[in-house]
Order: structure tokens, then C-alpha cells, then sequence
């Protein structure tokens, strides 16, 4: 199969002097079925990949579902990736959904094209469609050695109304769901050539750096404009705002010939802020504010039972804070964008984004009616380095089309490294007041996880005085115990956080996870066989949790220098378990290995569902044991991978072992649900290997 | 590297560079980090930015065959040096380390991975048979956020293999 991207083209219209920006589908030559499907009455039959494609595959996935049931081969497709445009639908990427969303509907567009090419056959040949099958892109009448291929039925089938309810394919017959296919875009990524929004090079780019204010919020008071002007190459000064939930952040941006000298001009000018009020922040501050909430009652999740009253009936409890600190999504591709609003009034963009569907909203900038929105301005979709949920925010985008607006020259805009690790919006920082009460038969009756943090969904609006949807995420209350309490206490902060990789299942599924792990030691039950005995309502879990057992050797006995720990969360409709195994060794602590076990439901191709969760260990082990975001005067403390570092490759576990459940449930996601059980995994871990608790990440795994 | 003498200057220079066997004519300034060199004025863009201190190895290049990171190293210390980037590996991804990393389907945002192959490349040129402590002193400067370390492993293994076999 074949992965095409020429983003950066741009063809010249006879003696016109206007370029016109040319998208990857103003080269795609055939029929366009639909905007998704394009067959060539010459052969090649062209899929177009129309989701952000930031490492998780899914430029070939969703392709994947519609080859399936168009009955193509996946490897005589063109893949080719596609600009941002309404006529795709919905191009956003977040929340491991896309899969989840796009299943049904793609299933459902590609057997509707199979079905017109196969009544276009029929009508050629004068019989019934039942006499006629589709195989690898052609029409074969059954029975005889007649056969058309697609590209010389395409011209009749486009006539052809299509079928509103086409009949789908058997799971067991698929020939490409479910098996392993290579990545077409790995190619480009061993050789250097994909385009990614840092490399966007139009003719005749400037190069943009903005100094921003260090407490994320504050006024602007002065300036030395003439100093940075002064650095030879700089050709403009300006203010850029950057909205960040409600808030109107401003910013001084230099902008130069190229980036070097950007970056010095950003260096002379001195800006002074009116950010006092701002500055008072810091991390202990956050903390103390989030304890004073830790008793109050909050929004109701889940509450089964009574857990006031086991408290009075119990015979004994164990009370726990869980803590976890804010942090920066820290994609490798730092924050850029790169936008030409011309002087003919046209606009064109390369877009590192998970939102790429600017259009609208650029449209009204610069007085461009709805209806000519996707003429005028052009959105390129590179690939991403790295999404996170960060780049759902496009902040870097708005900033650069101010730039551009106003200089009517192409600009990028590039963060360095420290903009985008201290600038948010950050992973919430988050307190987990957890409470187990016992029986007198040593056993829990109670279980109660009260949450405390800020909300993403409430940022820079009035309270809705009611629980927000995204906060529970990874909070199991299928524990069969027969009073549980689940409840939200929202902190206000002006932190601003966003969605990071599991959001709060990153949070939730640590202190819950570790939690259940203090409560099956207290009742004196194996941690693994305390959820599968309280967790019988749920056969998937059990299933998960009976696999990992057997795949985990998880009744072998360690030595006295080894151990273990385990934990299971469901979030984005997957469930994951993963067991870790430590190993002290001359006193140094290692990771030889993880196992992991995944209900994803139906998946696409399980090359990936172990990629995302490998992805998402690493990820999820950072978190855990790396460095946090510390507020100090207001300001991230941590700027650079000197000081906020990350888990590298040596410290990474030696093996990753992947276990698929097989199942015909729906797909689940898979970009995130790997990340929540894996630091519970740990400390659990470090539990088993040296006796004592983690509850506060991050943690230094050789300083246990 | 940064070179006093030229704290202050700020007039550009022209210099010949020797990249992947050709000359590349450039007017830079002299403390313009050869990166940026490389990705905006010669146009080869396979070799990123991701800290700008030399800590994460996206920007990995070779000078006169050893691995360096191509942010922290001014143009004028470059201009007499032999450098590779990834785009000169070979011409059609048929270098043993990039062979081996798309059998292993190593990338997923592949951002990182210009670097990573760098630095694997330069690892298996010194030591034709890598150790695991080997590959983890060799390939620890270079970050990836997808965590794609445990296949990066297992690549270089697999291309120490292919190359002592001799099927390159």
C-alpha cells in the first residue's frame, strides 16, 4: 500500500501570478464515490485518510474498515492523506474515539460502494446482483470466468443510488480487520521525509517566537521593541493573544528571516508584566487548598448501598491520601504552526492539530463569508509529532494566524521547548481521600474514593452545579462490596489544565488501583484473586483478570529480590490489566518485564493495539516516575528535559509482553486505556518488592 | 559548543557545508545552531528540533562519523566537517537500520526517530555486535514519547544480525 503526502506543493496557473494552494486531493485522478473512496477507471482506487494521524495508525485503520467491506486489498489501495474539510464530517481527534465512532459508519460506507459496483456488473450482464460477487476490487458473476474490476464499473455505479442499509460482512470473514498489516507511513518516518507542521516550508517563510507571560496569566506593561528590532534578520515586533479557557493571554512575538535570529530578538525584549497578583500560586498552595476540601461532601458519582452507615457498622478502617501533581503533555514535536493569509485574501495552513478544522473560525478573521470558508482557506494535515490531547487546544495556530493576518506574508510560529513545557495547559494536579471499612470478619464492606480537582470542563464558565462528565474516568465501582461511595469535590484553580493521554483515568485509576491493592493486603487476600472474587457481575474483567494470571505466571513464587503488583481499569470502552515485575539487583532497582492484557472488543489491526499499549506503559511509567510540573510564584518550575525528564530508553522495562482478549463486542478505544493501570501496577510493585506504599507520584524507583 | 570570540557578532557569514556528500552554500549567522541550518537554509527537514540543549536527541546528525546533537553546535564549528543526516542513509530506505526499523515497526509519531536511527547507525558502526547495556548507553540521550524503546531494541539487534550476515 501506498502512503502519499505532498502537503507542500503548490502549482502555478499559466501567467497567473496567484499560486494556488493544491491539497493532496487536487492530484487523486478518478471518481469520487463519495469524498472518502476515488476509483481510477484505470486501476487505482484511493482511500483518503481524514483523521490526524499522530502515531496511533489511523491513517490506515480507518481505511482499513472501509477496504474491508468494499472487498479491496489493502495493500493496492492509495492511502493518501487528506486537508481539512467538513465534507470528511468530523476530523477531530481525542478521547481514543475515532475507531470507536467511525466502526459502524465506515463499515457501512464501503459495503455500500461494494454493493453499487456489484449492480453495476449486474446490469451490464443482464442478471440478478445475487448472481454477482465483489473479491479484491473486482465483480465476478458466479459460475462463469466473467469478471469486471471497479475501475471500469465506476463510471455506472456512480449513477446508481446508494444502498441505505448494505449488508455487512461476518466477522468471520473479514480478511483484514483483526490481522496484523504493517504501517504504510513508516517508510517516510525511517527516512526523514514525512511532513510534519514544523516542516511546512512555503516560499518565502518568516519565522515567528513569542515571549509570553511566565505566570500563564497577567497584563502586559512595556516592552523594548527597538532592541529586538536592533537584531539583524528581525523584521517585525508585535502582540499576539493567546485564549487559553476564557482567558486572554498576551504575548510579544519576533518575527525574523529565520528562526535563530527570532530567537535572539526574543531575547532583547525585556518584557515587563503586571502579573503580581498571579504570582502567589505554587504547588503547596494548591495543595492546601485542595486538603480543606478533602472532607466536604462534593457531587455523587456512584453511592451503592450505605457507606455512612458501614462506617458505624464496620469494625475497622484504613484512610488514605492519594496525590498526584500537574504535568505537561510534552509532545516531541513542540508546539508550531505555520499560516499564509495573502494578500489576495486567501488563506492556506499547516496544521499540527487534532482539531484541524479551522476554517470557520479563521473565516471570520478575515471577513470571509461560511460559504466560501473551505475555497479561501486551505488546511493542510501533517503529521503530528505526538498529540496527547495537547494539540487539541490550537493555541500556536491562533497565535500564528495573527501574525500572518497582519504581516500578509507566510509565518511560522515555533514554541521552544521551554514554551511548551511551562505554557500548559497542564495534566491536573489532583488529592484522592480514599476510605476502606472492615467487617469483622476482616473482610470490606465499605469503599469510598472522594476525588478532589479542577475540572476541564468548567474552566472560564460559572459552575454548572453538577458533576462534570470527564472527571470520574477510571474509577471501578463494580467492586463487589456492598457499600461504595464515589464522589467529585471541584477545586477552582488558574492553573489551566486540558486533556492529557487518559485524562483523568491517569489520576483516578492510580489512587483507586493502589487503594484496592492496600484493601486486599488488609484483608489478607492475593491481590489478583481479591478482584477476580469481587468482580464476578463483570465477565470481561474477569476474563482480562484470569488471562494475566496465566500469562503472568502470576501464582509463581519470586525470589526475596524480586516482585510484583498488578492492576485492572477500564476507561474509553477498553480494559486493561498489566502485571509489573521488579527486580533489586546491587542495590539498583530494574523493570525486566511487563504483561499485559487487553479487551478492546473488536480491534483493527492488533500490530497497533500492542503499539498503544507499549505506548501508553511508557507513557503512563513517566508519569509515575519522572518529574512533575511545580508551581512556584506562580510559574511551571520545570522548562527543559534537564529538569523535567523523561523515562528513557534504559530505564524502560526490558519486555513488554501484549495479550488481546478475542471477543465480538464493539471497539473499545486503544490510545489510552493502556496508561491508567500501569503506575498502580508499579507501586503495587514496589509494595510486594520492599513493603512499602507509594501514594504520591512521582516517585524515584532507586530510592525505594 | 559556543565560541566566545563570536559572542557579539551578529553579521552573517557564508559557509561551504559538506553534507551527505554534497556542498551546500549557506549565509548564516556563525552562532546560528547548525540545526536550523540544515532543516531552513539547506532544506533537509528529517533531522528535528525537539529541546535545544542537547538533551533529547532528535536533531542527532553525524560529524566526520561520530553522532552529535545538531542543536547545541554552532554552523561555523560545523563548516569543515563531514555530515550525514538521515536523508543520507541511503536513498531509498534500504539502510540495514532502517530496513530493520520497519520490519520491527518501530515509529508511531516517528518524530523522534530521524534522531533514534542516528545515533543506532553510529552505535553499529563502533560495535558491530551491540550489547543490551550497549544500546543502553549508546541510545539513552535520545527521548521517545510514543516509548517505542523496546522495539528500538530489538531493531538494532536485528540490524547487527543483518549486517554481520552480510544481507544489507
Amino acid at each position: 500500500m501506498l502512503a502519499v503526502g505532498f502537503d507542500s506543493l503548490a502549482m502555478t496557473l499559466g501567467d497567473d501570478p496567484i499560486v494556488k494552494a493544491m491539497m493532496a486531493e487536487d492530484f487523486v485522478e478518478g471518481t469520487a464515490i463519495n469524498p472518502f473512496v476515488i476509483i481510477s477507471e484505470k486501476g487505482p482506487i484511493t482511500i483518503m485518510a481524514t483523521i490526524p494521524e499522530l502515531g496511533q495508525g489511523i491513517n490506515q485503520g480507518i481505511p482499513a474498515i472501509i477496504a474491508e467491506e468494499l472487498e479491496v486489498d489493502l495493500d493496492e489501495v492509495n492511502i493518501v492523506k487528506s486537508s481539512a474539510s467538513r465534507k470528511y464530517g468530523a476530523q477531530s481527534i481525542g478521547g481514543s474515539r475515532n475507531t470507536r465512532m467511525l466502526y459502524a459508519p465506515m463499515r457501512k460506507l464501503g459495503a455500500s460502494i461494494k454493493e453499487v459496483m456489484v449492480q453495476a456488473a449486474a446490469n451490464r450482464w443482464g442478471v440478478s446482483a445475487s448472481d454477482c460477487e465483489a473479491k479484491s476490487g473486482k465483480v465476478y458473476q458466479k459460475g462463469t470466468q466473467k469478471s469486471l474490476s471497479y475501475g471500469e464499473l465506476v463510471r455506472e455505479a456512480a449513477k446508481l443510488d446508494m444502498p441505505e442499509n448494505p449488508s455487512l460482512k461476518a466477522k468471520k470473514d473479514f480478511k483484514i480487520i483483526g490481522k496484523p498489516m504493517p504501517r504504510p507511513d513508516l517508510g517516510l518516518k525511517v527516512s526523514g521525509q514525512a511532513d510534519y507542521g514544523m516542516d511546512a516550508q512555503p516560499e518565502g517563510l518568516l519565522y515567528a517566537t513569542v515571549e509570553r507571560c511566565p505566570t500563564l496569566q497577567g497584563g502586559l506593561k512595556s516592552y523594548d521593541k527597538d532592541a529586538a528590532m536592533a537584531v539583524p534578520g528581525v523584521v517585525k515586533v508585535m502582540t499576539v493573544t493567546r485564549n487559553v479557557y476564557g482567558n486572554e493571554n498576551i504575548g510579544v512575538a519576533v518575527i525574523a528571516e529565520n528562526y535563530f535570529a527570532a530567537t535572539q530578538g526574543r531575547k532583547k525584549l525585556n518584557v515587563q508584566w503586571d502579573n503580581a497578583e498571579f504570582t502567589k500560586v505554587s504547588s503547596e498552595s494548591i495543595r492546601e487548598e485542595m486538603l480543606k476540601l478533602a472532607d466536604e461532601d462534593g457531587y455523587e458519582h456512584v453511592e451503592k448501598g450505605n457507606f455512612n452507615q458501614s462506617q458505624v457498622d464496620g469494625s475497622g478502617q484504613i484512610e488514605a491520601l492519594y496525590e498526584l501533581p500537574y504535568l505537561s503533555h510534552t509532545c516531541m514535536e513542540p508546539m508550531n504552526a505555520t499560516v499564509h493569509v495573502k494578500t489576495d485574501g486567501t488563506c492556506e495552513v499547516w496544521a499540527p492539530s487534532q482539531r484541524p478544522q479551522l476554517q470557520r473560525q479563521f473565516a471570520k478573521e478575515l471577513g470571509i463569508a461560511e460559504s466560501e470558508a473551505e475555497d479561501k482557506i486551505k488546511v493542510h494535515m501533517p503529521y503530528l509529532g505526538g498529540g496527547f490531547g495537547r494539540r487539541s487546544m490550537n493555541d500556536s495556530l491562533i497565535e500564528c494566524f495573527q501574525i500572518s493576518k497582519e504581516m500578509k506574508k507566510p509565518v511560522k510560529l515555533i514554541w521552544s521547548r521551554e514554551d511548551d513545557t511551562t505554557q500548559g495547559p497542564f495534566r491536573q494536579q489532583t488529592m484522592h481521600h480514599m476510605k476502606a471499612i472492615f467487617g469483622q470478619d476482616g473482610k470490606p464492606i465499605g469503599l469510598q474514593h472522594k476525588m478532589i480537582s479542577q475540572a476541564i470542563t468548567t474552566q472560564g464558565r460559572p459552575s454548572r452545579n453538577r458533576l462534570p462528565f470527564e472527571v470520574m474516568e477510571g474509577i471501578n465501582t463494580h467492586y463487589d462490596i456492598d457499600n461504595i461511595s464515589s464522589r467529585f469535590v471541584e477545586y477552582t484553580g488558574q492553573v489551566p489544565i486540558h486533556w492529557w493521554r487518559s485524562v483523568f483515568g491517569s489520576t483516578n485509576g492510580f489512587a483507586h488501583e493502589g487503594f484496592i491493592d492496600e484493601v486486599a493486603i488488609q484483608a489478607n487476600e492475593d491481590p489478583l484473586q481479591f478482584r477476580i472474587d469481587r468482580l464476578k457481575s463483570e465477565p470481561r474483567f474477569i476474563k482480562v483478570l484470569e488471562r494475566l494470571k496465566k500469562e503472568s505466571n502470576w501464582e509463581q513464587k519470586l525470589l526475596d529480590n524480586e516482585g510484583k503488583g498488578m492492576a485492572i481499569v477500564e476507561s474509553f470502552g477498553s480494559i486493561v490489566a498489566h502485571a509489573v515485575f521488579l527486580k533489586k539487583e546491587n542495590g539498583k532497582v530494574s523493570m525486566p518485564k511487563v504483561v499485559s492484557v487487553v479487551d478492546c472488543g473488536t480491534y483493527i489491526n492488533p500490530n497497533q493495539v500492542e503499539a498503544q499499549l507499549e505506548s501508553s506503559i511508557i507513557y503512563g511509567l513517566t508519569a509515575a516516575m519522572k518529574d512533575p510540573i511545580t508551581i512556584k510564584d506562580g510559574a511551571a518550575v520545570q522548562a527543559n528535559f534537564d529538569k523535567y525528564r523523561m523515562l528513557r530508553i534504559n530505564e524502560a522495562p526490558r519486555a513488554v509482553e501484549v495479550h488481546i482478549i478475542e471477543n465480538d463486542e464493539n471497539p473499545g478505544g486503544m490510545g489510552e486505556p493502556g496508561l491508567p493501570p500501569i503506575a498502580p501496577a508499579l507501586t503495587n510493585a514496589v509494595y510486594d518488592l520492599v513493603g512499602k506504599r507509594i501514594r504520591t507520584l512521582p516517585f524515584d524507583l532507586q530510592k525505594i | 559548543m559556543y565560541i566566545p570570540y563570536l559572542k557579539n557578532a551578529s553579521i552573517m557569514a557564508k559557509y561551504k557545508l559538506q553534507i551527505n556528500q554534497q556542498t551546500y552554500e549557506v549565509e548564516a549567522d556563525p552562532q546560528t545552531p547548525l540545526l536550523w541550518v540544515i532543516r531552513d537554509e539547506v532544506g533537509l527537514t528529517g533531522t528535528k528540533y525537539g529541546c535545544g540543549i542537547a538533551q533529547c536527541g532528535a536533531c542527532t546528525v553525524h560529524m566526520n562519523g561520530n553522532p552529535i546533537r545538531s542543536c547545541s553546535i554552532p554552523v561555523a564549528a560545523a563548516s569543515t566537517k563531514k555530515i550525514t543526516t538521515i536523508e543520507g542513509l541511503s536513498e531509498d530506505q534500504s539502510h540495514p537500520v532502517q530496513k530493520a526499523w520497519v520490519d520491527a515497526q518501530v515509529p508511531q509519531c516517528g518524530y523522534c526517530q530521524s534522531g533514534q536511527i542516528m545515533s543506532a547507525v553510529a552505535l553499529l558502526n563502533r560495535k558491530p555486535k551491540p550489547s543490551d547495556d550497549d544500546i543502553d548507553s549508546a541510545m539513552a540521550g535520545n527521548i521517545c514519547r510514543c516509548g517505542t524503546y523496546t522495539r528500538i531494541r530489538k531493531a538494532i539487534h536485528n540490524a547487527s544480525n543483518d549486517i554481520s550476515n552480510g544481507s544489507r
